[in-house]
């Protein structure tokens, strides 16, 4: 498992957004394939940006991220696709689509420039909506979807394309628990299958449950890095999130919930400081 | 709209379509004023004029030709208008986009009035000196320089980091059709006491589809067929362009070659359109708008269907406002204008709620 090939690698990346403070500094990270990293850090600390550069939608103005040992930005950006998906939180504009239309968006990179989708194409799409719950609702707009369909539907696209790396931003905002237990589920056995996933999340706890190994991104850089039994600790949140946040275990995982009154004894719950280690 | 009932309902429209110009095409040989020819006349006017037929007596098979031509340029231009406007919608991710509202239109407009005036001289030759003279070319050159230069300009004023702004948008076209009905307005106050010039000029603005020639309707022709040839490689990246176009370039779509494809088109046919037949607005805006709520969104069906269209649509209005009126016949930019205008307050109204982000 840990000597997994290496299938997408950031050197030294620094990003800015036009003529700004610099977003990423300095950033270095690889992503090998069988292992599910999530990455943790809080708002405005650079996720989002940090899985667009690694996808080569931002170009980084110092660094580089490689992929199979070739600088990413080099290859055609179908040949990308093919390699790298990316599940971005919303669209920036609702496609008046009918779901199927939708995620077979995701076989754009593996059809050479052909109007009409295959018969595999179409088996694939049929997976992934399986996959991602979504059956039955082939034939429906998405504005006819729910928000938490609609994140699904992002996911499912992405899991058409095929790519050895998949990058996920905040993949579970609009769901339910369970839906929230089916994605992390997913995301989990395509990493067994040999993929290479990333996934920007704010739940520590779906992070110390499913997570392989977590990154702990602040201010644009790499803080902290290693499996979330260590980095779910106060010694490395606190400074970055603030004192207020509960520590404890749940089954043997790290568990961490923000808390209104942290640090006040309460009876029966352990203190954020005599968590388990 | 399901993908399958959009197929068949895009079916049943094509031949709709073609069935309303192979009617509509003897049918603009037929209505007009100054000669009356019947419906087999004109049947044998059009066999006459492939060589088919014996041409009609005297004057009337000039006449047949005339209109001919002057259907021809209409329907080609209705083709290029309404193309232009589908494949602008689709890179600008909103209905509104139109060749007439963003200004590649008055772009087009102003080029092409720019090149009659430094081409004073040559002018005549527009009119009669026909296909081997190099006036024409040279209206439609600096008609395309003008659509280009404003495309660029749209495109680089309504986009920050990629994603556009709606809003942006629309004022980017106020403002350009203000500057550039300034500076046409210049021109023709510079180039009033040249009477050739001025009317040619004052033709343009109105739009018109009087005295067209076989030049005229070939080099519609020929601009429509080029950015026709465009559609394959642009029709399935502007159906992913509708989830921003960050999100088209992380599933493979070279987002640059798609942009100067589609743009590069769109300049190409409004340009040629409106150095034939001057400012038409509305007709790019409204045949895309009304095929994609009976098609659907996809490009594939929906580019080749607005050509269709914009074809039958304007030969279609052109033939019915000669055949109702006659004599009073309106210009067919001022016809566009006057339905058009409401038309564009309707949609504002009703899709004033509907720019919802996910």
């Amino acid at each position: 498992m840990v000597n997994a090939a290496v299938l997408l690698e950031a050197r030294d990346v620094e990003f800015a957004y036009g003529t700004g403070a610099p977003v990423l500094r300095g950033l270095s990270l690889e992503l090998r394939g069988g292992r599910l990293v999530a990455l943790l850090g809080p708002n405005a600390a650079g996720k989002s940006t940090l899985l667009r550069v690694l996808a080569g939608s931002l170009r980084p103005q110092r660094g580089a991220v490689h992929s199979a040992g070739g600088a990413l930005l080099a290859l055609p950006v179908r040949e990308r696709a093919r390699r790298i998906a990316l599940v971005p939180q919303a669209l920036s504009s609702l496609p008046l689509q009918t779901l199927e239309d939708f995620v077979l968006g995701g076989r754009y990179a593996h059809q050479a420039g052909a109007l009409a989708a295959t018969r595999a194409d179409r088996e694939v799409v049929a997976r992934a909506l399986i996959d991602c719950d979504l059956a039955g609702c082939e034939h429906n707009l998405l504005d006819e979807l729910s928000g938490g369909q609609r994140q699904r539907a992002l996911l499912a696209r992405a899991l058409a394309q095929q790519a050895g790396v998949l990058l996920v931003d905040e993949p579970t905002n609009a769901l339910d628990p369970e839906h929230q237990l089916a994605v992390f589920d997913l995301l989990a056995r395509l990493a067994r299958d040999g993929r290479a996933v990333a996934v920007v999340t704010h739940d520590m706890n779906l992070a110390g449950q499913y997570a392989d190994e977590v990154l702990l991104l602040a201010r644009g850089e790499l803080c902290a890095r290693g499996a979330p039994e260590r980095i779910l600790q106060p010694a490395q949140l606190v400074p970055v999130y603030g004192s207020r946040l509960w520590f404890g275990s749940f089954h043997g995982r790290p568990c961490v919930l923000p808390a209104r009154d942290a640090g006040q004894a309460e009876p029966g719950l352990p203190r954020s400081d005599q968590g388990p280690r | 709209m399901s993908g399958r009932s959009g197929q068949a309902r895009a079916r049943v429209l094509t031949g709709v379509l073609l069935l309303a110009l192979l009617l509509l095409v003897p049918a603009a040989l037929v209505v007009g004023g100054s000669a009356e020819i019947g419906a087999r006349d004109a049947l044998r006017a059009v066999a006459a004029w492939l060589g088919l037929a014996d041409p009609l007596p005297g004057h009337l098979q000039t006449i047949a030709q005339l209109r001919l031509w002057r259907a021809l340029v209409a329907a080609a231009v209705g083709a290029s208008l309404s193309f232009s406007g589908a494949l602008l919608q689709g890179v600008f991710r909103n209905a509104l986009a139109s060749p007439s509202v963003i200004g590649v239109s008055a772009g087009a407009s102003l080029g092409a009035a720019a090149a009659i005036a430094l081409l004073g001289g040559l002018l005549p030759t527009w009119l009669s000196g026909g296909l081997w003279s190099p006036t024409p070319w040279l209206v439609v050159g600096g008609a395309f320089a003008g659509a280009v230069l404003v495309c660029m300009l749209v495109v680089r004023l309504a986009t920050v980091d990629g994603r556009l702004s709606v809003p942006t948008l629309l004022l980017v076209g106020i403002a350009v059709n203000t500057c550039i009905a300034g500076a046409l307005a210049a021109l023709q106050s510079l180039t009033l006491d040249d009477f050739q010039i001025a009317r040619a000029i004052l033709a343009w603005t109105f739009g018109t589809l009087d005295d067209r020639s076989a030049a005229h309707a070939l080099l519609a022709v020929i601009a429509l067929s080029a950015a026709l040839a465009v559609a394959p490689w642009v029709a399935r990246e502007l159906d992913l362009f509708a989830g921003g176009e960050q999100d088209a370039q992380a599933l493979g779509v070279h987002l640059a070659r798609t942009k100067f494809l589609a743009l590069g088109a769109a300049a190409l046919a409004a340009a040629a359109a409106t150095a034939v037949a001057g400012q038409i607005s509305f007709v790019g805006l409204v045949v895309p708008h009304l095929l994609r709520s009976v098609v659907g969104h996809g490009h594939a069906r929906l580019l080749p269907l607005s050509a269709l269209g914009g074809a039958a649509f304007l030969l279609g209005a052109d033939v019915a406002q000669r055949a109702l009126l006659g004599h009073l016949a309106l210009q067919p930019g001022i016809l566009m204008s006057i339905v058009g205008g409401p038309f564009f307050l309707y949609l504002l109204w009703r899709e004033r709620r509907s720019t919802v982000a996910w």
